[in-house]
């Protein structure tokens, strides 16, 4: 998840800290408070290199303007150099700051990818007495913010030491890793997820489920090759990294970097539909006859059924079209025929369109009269039948199909 | 987390007057053109009736596409009485079924029964009471002994088309509905499988034909009471399908994109291509992801649609992105997943789209940027005949550049069992498994995990780790099917025919197929060889004593491998006889025998077997009719009457024997080499 720590730069900063007798600065020049943010952000930097290697951190730093110094990197050293050429400016302005946090966040990770957040002079501008006033209003705005937002204060007096312990408490609480075993049968190993999970509330018609976290031993129960499984929706991906039980890692360079993922769908065992219910899930020798993905649903979607559809007029000319192109092939096209014709009737009969079944009729009586001669006279016969049997109160019922006219023509008549 | 989307009935006005055209007329005859002499044709228009069946089937056919199971839709058809056209029983949610009941309901009659009242109020009350019906779901949730439940909140919504004369007769529906409302939940919570209705949401369509100016205004949403919300759009027939179009949206919180620039054959002119748009319908959700990151990136993909009266709504415009190659058989990083359905179901361009998806290939949408860039945003699949809108992550990845498996630890080994766990991981390939009535939820999941477990109960993960592994073409079918859950008669005999192989092959001195370890190094190619063997048992046996829990056939595997073991060296030799004999036995018998061994000399050391009978003289003797095979070779290579002991340890005391217990006596002094010479 990554961080960005946002630095209040205002001209406030530069005050010194009252130290009582024991001065830990070497220079002699007065520590202010800074110094002392940047003591802290260095211990946080420290921390993360130590426990918490993969995490992005940015630097912003904010008086009533906004300034990127970092942008997103995992390389701390280049944030710890930047910390030491820092300016003052002016004035502190929280909201300018938030604003620009929001947009550097937005801009590089999306709205899907969970952010800590944590602006350190909240920290600082609290232990002056003049503004003890402003921690309620900090404490609302994280309360705002939700989440495991907090307020921190360090411990008084301010002092190199109770910043590093407070940073030190912070990083503790927000960096813990996910430790956890990842199991195939006997073979396992410690493992470590990276960005940790973090706990998640399922929503749905009828259900809510608060706080569902991922057990530490996560067990494989088969195989299905990425093709079967495609792109279902996740929750979370992670990097799954082995723990270390013996030796420590290699320096070993290879070309083809291959990583291990884990892909966190929703909770609950039917939530990748071509993949089925997945307690129906089993070996390919427990199958009885061949099986394969994907699952296909019980009912057809609309798409694939090639039903009528007469909103749009042009819907209902390609289907009258589709029926006098038939006709005029007759008697050879006497199955696409009789099938479109009663694809029409049926449709027609459903809607109650029985205007449209008298204009069919119509048409086709005047299709008859302009056929040129050369055509098949099975043509004419086909469409008259055709024409009477569609006005025929009867056929308004969807099971009885019109039946082609028996003719010498048709073939097996 | 109780959406009033959960049930929805139509009620559908089949009084006489629906019966009426709605003089909008339809250009059908579409062969004018081909000639001034043609009679023209009389117009055909639709019924108020068909509209309104039309449009709300179109309704329920977005609905369905979308969303095919827990949102409900009843109809309910009214005339002089109410008839209920499904129930919400999921077996009766789909077109087929309703059309089934309009097709036998017909048009509405055309000339009215005197002493009846035709009325859409039938309808109304029925709805309700269609409402106060549990929804399996509900019911389920209702019954539930969960004590967590909270209580169980009956919301719904009913869409009545109708033809109102003008305002007071739609203020006086709307007070029958809510008169009605108060009563059925009265009636409802006095029994005990109806549910009182919580909230519901009454939309009137009231439809007019084109040629007339209806008396009725159309009133937004309003709160009539807490228990019932009201809106009134009164539209000319032909504007109706629209209209419900453009409320769907709201009521499933649905969206809409349009794929532009999807090239497609001119069906005229083959070799030329020009570039179509499509317009599909998903849950807006599959839009979240783009439209909440940058502003200026989501106001210049958007854009509106105006509906032939006048609403307007929003649609992302998104750029069909030719597929190359990668997509759907790739695991994208997919955030959101949502079903689609074309707006225009049957038009050339969208089933160009859909044909083209449903056969298997995906196709990547792109997002222009403010910036001038482009990112790919979705990806459309169709999964077993549905087509699904994945929203892909657009923004970096916090997973970006991550270190590499063999930095990790463990990353030096080099001779993992990579091949082995590739056969390992397709052996255990899940696959959809038709549901058995008796099986439970947990069954299946249960059984994989124990088929896993047993799948590597023995499964060394490096190369140089086992020798067992290496010798496939010694070893197969022994591993595989020991893993078994159970073993058949044949799979045992299988199995012990693989351990006498290996005997038969130590015994001729044949050296093992190593590909690695093995020989070839030449020197101490015997040492080495037997070496080898031991190891070879002593793992096979590690091996089959992890598995011989699994079933008494297991276990009988197991036990020849040990029986086998415990012969002595020396009796190697008598097994390897046996061996032989068993062979040309097994010719004779034309019966299942140890596969081929090949006719090799003995050593010239070594001592001459110790058979007093041929085998086939034996079996005679034994009565072979109660005897297999095994029994057979088992009896025969029994330990027996051991070879004469060592001289010198008949006079020692216990088994250590002195050598040369007589080198210091007098006279046995090692003698003075003596140069000739």
């Amino acid at each position: 998840m990554p961080t960005v720590i946002a630095l209040d730069v205002s001209l406030s900063m530069r005050r010194p800290v009252l130290t009582n007798g024991t001065n830990d600065n070497l220079q002699n020049e007065p520590l202010t408070r800074h110094h002392l943010a940047v003591h802290g952000i260095n211990a946080l930097l420290h921390y993360l290199q130590v426990n918490s290697k993969l995490e992005f951190v940015s630097l912003i730093v904010f008086s009533s303007l906004y300034e990127v110094i970092c942008p997103f990197t995992r390389d701390y050293d280049s944030i710890r150099a930047k910390l030491q050429t820092i300016e003052e400016w002016d004035k502190t302005c929280i909201e300018g700051a938030l604003h620009g946090i929001n947009n550097v966040i937005m801009a590089e990770w999306g709205n899907a990818t969970a952010c800590q957040l944590y602006p350190i002079f909240i920290h600082f501008i609290l232990l002056d007495p003049s503004l003890q006033a402003g921690l309620p209003l900090y404490q609302r705005l994280v309360d705002l913010a939700g989440g495991d937002s907090i307020v921190l204060v360090p411990e008084s007096p301010l002092s190199k030491y109770s910043v590093a312990a407070c940073f030190q408490k912070l990083a503790e609480a927000n960096y813990v890793s996910f430790q956890g075993y990842l199991k195939c049968g006997h073979l396992g190993s410690r493992i470590l997820l990276s960005p940790a999970p973090m706990p998640y509330t399922k929503k749905a018609d009828f259900e809510l489920v608060p706080d569902l976290v991922i057990s530490k031993t996560i067990e494989i129960c088969g195989f299905i090759s990425v093709g079967d499984v495609g792109s279902p929706s996740s929750i979370s991906r992670h990097l799954v990294l082995p723990l270390a039980t013996e030796k420590t890692s290699s320096m070993q360079d290879t070309k083809k970097k291959s990583n291990l993922m884990l892909t966190v769908l929703e909770p609950g065992s039917d939530v990748v539909p071509w993949l089925g219910n997945f307690s129906n899930l089993g070996p390919l020798d427990a199958a009885k006859t061949p099986v394969s993905f994907p699952v296909r649903p019980t009912e057809k979607r609309s798409y694939t059924q090639n039903a009528p559809s007469w909103i749009r007029q042009v819907g209902l000319q390609s289907d009258i079209q589709k029926i006098l192109r038939h006709a005029r092939k007759l008697p050879e096209k006497t199955q696409n025929f009789y099938k479109e014709v009663n694809r029409l009737r049926r449709a027609a009969a459903s809607i109650g369109f029985i205007e449209l079944l008298e204009g069919l009729a119509c048409i086709l009586e005047r299709e008859c009269t302009l056929l040129p001669p050369n055509l098949n006279p099975d043509c004419t016969i086909q469409m008259g039948h055709v024409a009477s049997m569609i006005r025929k109160p009867e056929f308004l019922e969807l099971r009885y199909n019109i039946p082609p006219a028996r003719t010498k023509f048709q073939t097996g008549s | 987390m109780y959406p009033a989307n959960h049930k929805t009935i139509f009620v559908l006005d089949h009084t006489p007057y629906f019966g009426i055209s709605t003089e909008c007329p339809l250009e059908f005859d579409f062969l004018k053109s081909r000639g001034q002499n043609l009679i023209p044709l009389a117009p055909v228009c639709k019924s108020l009736w068909t509209t309104s069946v039309e449009a709300s089937l179109e309704y329920c056919r977005i609905v369905w596409d979308l969303f095919p199971t827990g949102k409900l839709i009843r109809f309910v058809v009214t005339d002089r009485a109410a008839y209920v056209l499904n129930s919400w029983s999921p077996l009766q949610q789909n077109l087929n079924h309703i059309m089934n009941g309009t097709a036998i309901l017909g048009v509405p009659p055309k000339t009215p029964d005197p002493g009846e009242d035709y009325s859409v109020i039938h309808g109304l009350r029925v709805a309700i009471e269609t409402l106060n019906e549990c929804s399996e779901i509900q019911h389920e949730k209702r019954t539930s002994l969960n004590e967590n439940t909270t209580k169980l909140v009956n919301r719904g919504r009913v869409i009545c088309i109708t033809s109102a004369r003008d305002n007071s007769n739609m203020k006086s529906l709307e007070n029958i509905f809510l008169n009605e409302l108060a009563q059925e939940n009265k009636t409802a919570l006095a029994s005990d499988h109806l549910i009182p209705i919580d909230y519901c949401h009454l939309v009137i369509l009231n439809i007019y034909p084109n040629n007339i100016e209806s008396q009725v205004t159309s009133q937004g949403p309003r709160e009539i009471s807490p228990l019932l919300t009201v809106e009134v759009h009164s539209i000319k027939a032909s504007a109706l399908h629209s209209k419900l179009s453009h409320l769907i949206l709201s009521h499933y919180d649905l969206a809409s994109t349009t794929v532009t620039g999807i090239p497609m054959k001119e069906e005229q002119n083959a070799s030329s291509s020009a570039n179509y748009d499509v317009e599909i319908f998903h849950s807006s959700a599959a839009h979240t992801a783009i439209l909440k990151a940058n502003p200026q990136d989501s106001a210049l993909i958007k854009t509106f649609r105006r509906f032939e009266e006048g609403s307007e709504y929003e649609t992302v415009t998104l750029k069909w992105c030719t597929p190359r190659g990668c997509s759907a058989s790739e695991m994208q990083y997919c955030t959101a997943m949502h079903r689609i359905t074309p707006v225009d179901v049957n038009s050339r361009p969208s089933s160009c789209l859909i044909n083209f998806l449903l056969n298997g290939r995906s196709v990547m949408l792109e997002m222009a940027r403010k910036t001038g860039g482009k990112t790919i945003s979705h990806l459309l699949a169709a999964h077993g005949g549905e087509i699904f809108i994945h929203t892909l992550s657009t923004a970096r990845s916090v997973l970006e550049d991550p270190p590499s498996i063999s930095e990790g630890c463990g990353g030096r080994v080099t001779d993992y069992r990579i091949t082995d766990f590739g056969f390992l991981m397709r052996n255990n390939i899940l696959v959809p498994l038709k549901r058995t009535s008796n099986s439970n939820d947990d069954g299946t999941v249960e059984k994989m995990r124990s088929r896993l477990e047993r799948h590597t109960k023995y499964w060394p993960m490096t190369i140089s780790s086992t020798l067992m592994f290496n010798l496939k073409q010694v070893i197969d079918p022994l591993a595989e099917l020991m893993v078994k859950e159970e073993l058949t008669t044949d799979e045992v005999l299988q199995c012990k025919q693989v351990i006498f192989s290996v005997l038969g092959l130590e015994a001729k001195h044949e050296t093992l197929p190593l590909p690695n370890i093995g020989g070839g190094r030449g020197g101490k190619g015997g040492v080495r060889r037997e070496e080898h063997y031991r190891l070879l048992w002593d793992e096979m046996e590690t091996f089959l004593k992890h598995h011989a829990n699994n079933s008494a056939a297991h276990t009988e595997v197991l036990t020849c491998l040990l029986e086998i073991r415990n012969k002595d060296d020396k009796d190697k030799v008598e097994l390897d006889q046996a061996l032989r004999e068993l062979d040309s036995f097994g010719k004779e018998d034309g019966t299942a025998r140890v596969s081929v061994i090949r006719a090799t000399t003995d050593s010239p050391m070594s001592p001459p077997a110790n058979v007093s009978m041929p085998l086939n003289k034996q079996l005679h003797k034994a009565n072979v009719g109660s005897k297999s095979l095994l029994d057979i070779w088992l009896q025969r290579s029994a330990p027996k009457d051991r070879k004469p002991d060592f001289h010198g340890r008949i006079n020692s005391d216990g088994l250590k024997a002195k050598l040369y217990p007589n080198l210091k006596d007098t006279g046995r002094e090692p003698r003075e080499t003596i140069l000739e010479g």
